[in-house]
């Protein structure tokens, strides 16, 4: 059996792209070069006017990559040129597809009298560049190709313009905008008077890409040309070569500039360079060709099979069985999607020959190499299978358009991950894959019918790649699909968002991305030891707004000018952070790549593509190189050396800063705004946020200021952080270190010279506090605002020590109350809420005030706390009187039982706010003391004062001592006892007697001589009796217990007695009294002689008249005592049930 | 080793571990009492623990003094304890208690009842700390520790009228019925609650109240009692009162002879079945 290239040959077709420089005036390109139908028409446009009018004409080819533009081009300038051998090798290929067209080009020679010296032709490949500048190398290679020279001004009148005109292309700022249309038109006119002018220009889209950067390129230089060529005009032949149409090219253009290339390209004829899908099929039919008339004839009939089919489908395109036999080895599905797919996919006419002719072994030419061609029976072909190997499979395409690849994408992944299919799954799969790659919903898609096509009775595998999970079936399209599936018109959202856009400015739609990053001010922030960071914003023109908030974690700001105009950078006023304006040369690259990722964000919002996996993941893939592009244009347009930088100075105006490079103008800005920054060496502290480790350390370092200021080092050893920050910030600044008068380290003003503008800051801020109150937060706000910059982490560190160093003339107060102590939980809450705290600092006093202050503190054993600041001081001493009447028990606190001096001084220090209120005015009238004036000289009652007020918080801290007493007295008092020893000896001879609780626990409470004292004793007691301890007592609680003790004491007492051995009243008697639910009641009855023969009588009488009611004495005793022990009961707080059932009678012993 | 042994027993506030304190009164040698104090407890609570200090006739060591709840309210800027962020039990009790203990040997004494045995109290996971149960070691039960307050001349804390457990006056375990216990005893307490609810601490200095409501967790309402607002569960007293009356009087008819204070707490059990705050109930 042969193979079936025996039968079938391949036409070898270009499958290259050309490049017209490299190929202009050679004859290779045009080798089984294939004149497809579009290019004679192309021909044919450009030879009608040539042959018509004088005049020439312009023309823009517009078609997708890969068509065979570039070799239309070549084909032209051949066709056209004075080479005859090029020439007629040219018209052989044009005569192929049409003679008629070919005869045109000769006779277009004719009437211009070209055939020897062909037209003056300026073929060149556009650059990013102005038009003009590419017309005039085209002009230049015109004539060159004329003269092989540029002629003299008598050979040629406008060499002159054209020397100058190339000359000045050399210089930079004349090549920006290219030389002037006048000498484009003019050299093309001096041109075109000698013979015909054809200008090609190809990648023409390059320019206008161009347009936008360059702005000032002149449209027009364009449109004369071609108006030159047209009419009654010169023959210029101009033709442009592009992938897009102008406007689309001016997509991000504004609108003014896309009116005016609309306007240009309307002196052009419009030439589509897309081939249809059917005229693709066409082409694929002539690549091969097929030389046995009996495969022929089997072929024909095997077309016929399918076309019947086809048509049955309903689809139109598969009808032709001329096209495709002609297809063959192509099978008819495969021919039927291979345009689609290459035009969607590759690179259009340029991927399907490298597919149908090309050396890779899974191409089809490779097919007819190695399939046998069986004698009989149904015919080998290359079918969706085959395609989707070379397309999918292979390596082939490796260069598609991203924004369509993640339908390829998925289904190639999704095919590659699974293992184990039949060969007719497998077949299949990669049918169903291929067809859904083209679908567009119409009737080429993979439905059952089409699928038999491919494969006959397909059903039971279907089903089994169904179950597999590697197909689905969607009811809605009548469609298997392995792609997932996306509905949703992608392409149009995406047009709608940017038209959407279209009306918003530059600013607007950055202000909707995600905010630019903050930057570092590198050089300054190593230098200086700290991380000075700018935030970065957009803005349009106009008001720039405040600089930043104190309490910003950043230190200034960087505007990035967005808009047209330079915003108005805000006043300078003291402590404001810098604000800096980066203006750049050009938005227009960043505006773009802006408009495209906002319009994919903004169509990723959208509901449909919300329900849809696949669109979304195309999209999401899609917004991410948005986003990188967006990223690079940002980068371009605010590199330091591309903006103009520049700060609000002093009132005299902005001020230009040093562009340099990275973050140099930052840096710049940071050293005029934060000169006098404290160095910290200690990278944990000196930041705006801390880690939690270095919180831990920055609070373990607090609590060490606070508890052992006096040791060397804080009292820390080794080398964990708190120690590191201790010597960086602490000792090696001279905060915390010994001066000459004292042996003890002490927190002192810093000898670090780069620490003293903050320090004297905090210094400022407690001379400011004389007058009012100062927040703390305002002090925060200053420390980090220029010019000292202080990071906030450090801060409370720096804070305390100044609070420490000034604790005798500082007071603090929280939430508005004074503080008589920096404890550290205090400077816990101050690090958390500043804001809630306040200073105030009581300045030294003079006369009068300073009297008292000395007198005071003297009784109160409160000079200074410390050593460098002996003189007494209005919080020291306030601070005394304060925790003295914070010690006092809640009985002191409430008892008017005190001396009347006493009394109201503790009422006094009890509401106190303000120390100097309370020391100067409230405490001395407690007294009956005049207040004490801050301008008086003199106070003659101070040393009075003084003793008064010593007096009264001895007269305070006593009284629970009194109040013991008192009861201790009271209680051997009731007890007739002379000592507690008496009294617990009574009660310890009622121990292990079954008692009445509450007896039992007073019983106990007395007899416990483990009390250490006196008063530890009586507290017990008295504790028992009131159920409430002394020191919560209240003056009622001293009333009931003088009333009740007595009544206990006696009761006590007597149940001593009676237990005793052989003592106690020998007439008395215990009732007890038990109530149904178990409660119980003692009484102690007894009866004096007096009474008792009386007493008796009537008991006798008594129960002699009940009896005869009873029936017997017996029973009536029984009546009466139950009545009795009744009427002796309390009545029950649940006035229920019967009365007592029984009544118990004991004797004592 | 031995002779450096510290003997510690925490109080709480409840009945069981101030009858423990009473139980051990000179048994024990050197023994130490202390109580974590958050500075929120019931004012019955600190109004008992003087009364358990004039009858131990020694100090019972208060820890914490100096960072209560308000202090670290005012650190977290009104973040709110939860049984899901419980820096309450961490911060007030937890931590002041390790601290305290230090890394020295001890015995802690700790007040589980014969009749409760499998209950889990603060039991220390640091090395240096034995755990006894003297009331599991000597058969002591509920009706033990009854007696052991009676005859103290202590009694019950009084709150157990109508709470069933020390703590917090906010404490996020407590009942609705308790809630609303608290409006009728202690209404400024309750309004005090209210306020912190609202991220509010009321009166934090003369400068008057510190509002954290624009703070940490903002936006983020947060609830003491599940499912609605303090405000909320006072409007709805009558009806937390009457379901709870109805939970009593069920419970009073399911088991004969019940002390109240037994049935008080499984009637309160029954509306809900959280689990307490295993150290503020020590």
């Amino acid at each position: 059996m042969a193979t079936l290239s025996v039968s079938v040959a391949v036409r070898a077709r270009f499958a290259r792209s050309a490049n017209l420089e490299r190929d202009s005036g050679r004859s290779e390109p045009f080798d089984g070069y294939l004149v497809t139908g579009r290019a004679v028409d192309m021909i044919e446009r450009l030879t009608r006017a040539a042959l018509t009018g004088p005049a020439g004409g312009a023309w823009s080819v517009t078609g997708p990559y890969g068509s065979g533009k570039s070799s239309l081009a070549l084909l032209l300038d051949a066709a056209f040129g004075p080479d005859r051998s090029l020439r007629s090798t040219a018209l052989d290929r044009i005569a192929e597809a049409s003679p008629a067209v070919a005869e045109n080009v000769l006779q277009a020679h004719d009437r211009h009298r070209t055939r020897r010296t062909g037209f003056q032709r300026g073929v060149v490949t556009a650059q990013r560049e102005p038009v003009a500048q590419t017309l005039l190398r085209a002009l230049h290679a015109a004539v060159l190709g004329a003269w092989g020279r540029i002629p003299s001004a008598r050979e040629f009148p406008a060499s002159r313009l054209l020397r100058e005109a190339l000359r000045h292309a050399q210089a930079p700022e004349l090549r920006r905008n290219g030389p002037a249309s006048s000498t484009i038109v003019e050299i093309a006119r001096s041109l075109a008077e000698r013979a015909p002018l054809l200008l090609i220009v190809d990648e023409f889209g390059k320019c206008l890409e161009a347009v936008p950067d360059d702005g000032g390129a002149d449209p027009y230089v364009l449109q004369q040309l071609a108006e030159a060529g047209q009419g009654g005009g010169l023959p210029i032949f101009l033709v442009t070569l592009q992938h897009l149409s102008f406007h689309d090219y001016l997509f991000h253009a504004d609108a003014s500039r896309r009116r005016e290339w609309a306007k240009v390209q309307g002196r052009f004829d419009d030439v589509s360079y897309a081939e249809s899908a059917r005229q693709a099929r066409v082409l694929v039919g002539s690549v091969f060709d097929v030389r046995d008339a009996a495969l022929l004839h089997r072929i024909r009939s095997h077309a016929r099979r399918y076309s019947d089919a086809l048509s049955r489908l309903g689809i139109a395109e598969g009808t032709d069985a001329e096209v495709l036999a002609s297809c063959y080895p192509l099978h008819p599905l495969a021919a039927l999607v291979l345009p689609e797919l290459c035009s969607r996919y590759g690179q259009h006419e340029r991927t399907l020959f490298a597919f149908l002719a090309g050396a890779d072994p899974a191409s089809a030419a490779s097919f007819l190499k190695v399939q046998d061609l069986p004698e009989r029976g149904p015919l080998p072909s290359v079918g969706l299978d085959a395609v989707y190997d070379y397309f999918v499979g292979g390596a082939a395409i490796s260069n598609l358009a991203l924004s369509q690849s993640s339908r390829w994408q998925q289904i190639a992944t999704r095919l590659r991950d699974i293992h184990g299919l039949s060969p007719r799954q497998t077949v299949l799969a990669k049918s169903i894959a291929v067809l859904n790659l083209v679908s567009t919903g119409g009737a080429t898609r993979a439905s059952r019918e089409v699928l038999a096509l491919a494969l006959p009775e397909p059903e039971e595998d279907l089903a089994a790649l169904g179950t597999r999970g590697v197909i689905t079936y969607r009811t809605f399209a009548d469609e298997y699909r392995i792609w997932q599936g996306a509905d949703t018109d992608l392409r149009r959202l995406l047009d709608e968002a940017h038209e959407r856009l279209q009306h918003r400015s530059l600013t607007d739609i950055l202000s909707g991305m995600e905010p630019p990053r903050p930057v570092v001010a590198a050089r300054h922030s190593a230098q200086n030891h700290v991380l000075r960071v700018f935030a970065r914003r957009y803005v349009d023109g106009g008001d720039a707004g405040d600089p930043l908030d104190p309490f910003s974690p950043y230190d200034g700001e960087v505007l990035l000018q967005a808009g047209a105009e330079i915003p108005r950078l805000p006043a300078p006023r003291p402590g404001a952070k810098p604000v800096i304006a980066a203006s750049p040369q050009s938005v227009t690259e960043l505006d773009r790549a802006a408009r495209e990722a906002a319009a994919v964000a903004a169509v990723l919002d959208d509901p449909d593509v919300g329900r849809d996996a696949v669109a979304r993941a195309e999209l999401e893939e899609r917004l991410a190189q948005a986003r990188t592009e967006f990223d690079r244009a940002f980068n371009n347009a605010f590199r330091t050396e591309s903006c103009r930088w520049t700060m609000r100075g002093d009132p005299s105006g902005d001020r230009t800063l040093t562009a340099g490079r990275g973050s140099a103008p930052l840096s710049e800005a940071a050293d005029l705004a934060y000169p006098s920054t404290p160095v910290v060496r200690n990278e944990m502290l000196n930041r705006t946020e801390l880690t939690s480790q270095g919180t831990k350390a920055r609070r373990l370092l607090l609590e060490a200021m606070i508890e052992r200021a006096a040791e060397p080092d804080l009292g820390f050893d080794g080398h964990g952080p708190e120690m590191a920050m201790y010597r960086s910030f602490l000792k090696d600044t001279g905060l915390h270190r010994t001066g000459s008068e004292t042996e003890e380290p002490e927190f002192r003003e810093p000898s670090s010279e780069s620490l003293k503008p903050a320090w004297e800051l905090v210094q400022q801020a407690f001379r400011d506090a004389r007058t009012t109150r100062v927040n703390v937060r305002s002090l925060y706000g200053a420390l980090r605002s220029p010019p000292i910059g202080m990071k906030a982490g450090v801060i409370p560190v720096l804070l305390t020590a100044a609070l420490l160093a000034r604790r005798d003339d500082v007071a603090i107060y929280e939430h508005g109350t004074f503080k008589p102590l920096l404890t550290a939980d205090l400077l816990e809450r101050l690090v958390r809420n500043p804001a809630h705290f306040e200073i105030k600092h009581f300045a030294s006093n003079t006369g009068a005030r300073r009297q008292v202050v000395a007198a005071l503190a003297q009784r109160l054993g409160a000079a200074g706390g410390s050593p460098r600041y002996r003189v007494a001081t209005v919080v020291a001493v306030v601070g005394r009187l304060v925790s003295a009447v914070r010690r006092l028990d809640r009985f002191t606190l409430r008892t008017r039982d005190l001396d009347a001096g006493a009394l109201a001084a503790r009422d006094v220090l009890v509401a106190a706010v303000e120390p100097d209120r309370l020391l100067f005015e409230a405490l001395p009238q407690a007294f009956g003391f005049p207040p004490v004036g801050a301008s008086a000289r003199n106070y003659p009652d101070a040393d009075t004062y003084a003793q008064a007020v010593t007096a009264a918080l001895e007269e305070l801290s006593g009284k629970p001592d009194r109040l013991l007493a008192e009861l201790l007295a009271l209680l051997l008092e009731s007890s007739a006892e002379t000592s507690r020893q008496g009294v617990s000896a009574q009660a310890a001879s009622l121990q292990g007697q079954v008692l009445e609780p509450d007896t039992r626990a007073f019983v106990l409470t007395l007899a416990n001589d483990a009390a250490e004292s006196d008063h530890d004793w009586i507290r017990a007691v008295a504790t028992v009796v009131a159920r409430k301890a002394p020191s919560e007592w209240a003056d009622e609680d001293v009333v009931r217990f003088r009333l009740e003790l007595p009544h206990r004491v006696a009761a006590f007492q007597r149940l001593a007695a009676l237990h005793a051995d052989g003592g106690g009243a020998l007439d008395a008697l215990r009732v007890i009294l038990t109530r149904p639910d178990g409660s119980e009641h003692v009484r102690w009855v007894g009866v004096d002689g007096n009474e008792r023969s009386e007493a008796e009588n009537a008991l006798d009488a008594a129960v002699a008249r009940l009896a005869r009611v009873t029936g017997s004495s017996q029973r009536a005793h029984r009546v009466l005592l139950a009545l009795l022990g009744e009427r002796l009961l309390p009545v029950p707080p649940e006035a229920e049930g019967p009365s007592p059932r029984n009544a118990r009678r004991a004797t004592n012993g | 080793m031995a002779e450096t042994e510290r003997h510690i027993c925490g109080i709480s506030g409840g009945k069981d571990s101030s009858a423990l304190a009473v139980y051990l009164r000179g048994k024990v040698a050197d023994m130490e009492y202390f109580f974590c104090d958050t500075g929120a407890e019931l004012p019955e609570t600190y109004e008992y623990l003087t009364r358990l200090e004039v009858l131990l006739g020694q100090p019972i060591v208060r820890l914490n003094a100096e960072r209560g709840f308000d202090h670290w309210f005012e650190v977290f800027r009104g973040t709110l304890p939860s049984p899901q962020m419980r820096w309450c039990t961490r911060n007030m009790k937890i931590k002041p208690i390790e601290a305290w203990i230090g890394d020295e040997p001890a015995v802690s004494y700790v007040a589980i009842r014969a009749d409760e045995a499998n209950r889990k109290g603060y039991i220390s996971t640091k090395p240096n700390i034995k755990s006894r149960f003297p009331f599991v070691e000597d058969g002591i039960d509920r009706d033990g520790v009854m007696r052991i307050l009676e005859d103290a001349g202590i009694g019950l804390p009084s709150y157990y009228e109508w709470r069933t457990r020390s703590g917090c006056y906010f404490c996020f375990y407590q009942r609705k019925a308790e809630w609303v216990g608290l409006a009728d005893r202690h209404p400024e307490l309750f309004e005090r609650a209210v306020a912190i609810e609202q991220k509010v601490l009321q009166d934090a200095g003369v400068g008057g109240d510190a509002d954290f409501g624009d703070q940490a967790m903002r936006g983020r309402s947060y609830t003491w009692s599940g499912g609605e607002s303090l405000p909320q569960l006072h409007a709805r007293r009558d009806e937390i009162l009457r379901k709870h009356r109805d939970a009593l009087a069920h419970s009073r008819r399911s088991r004969q002879n019940v002390p109240l204070l037994e049935s008080l707490a499984d009637a309160l059990d029954e509306d809900d079945d959280m689990t307490p705050c295993t150290v503020c109930a020590l």
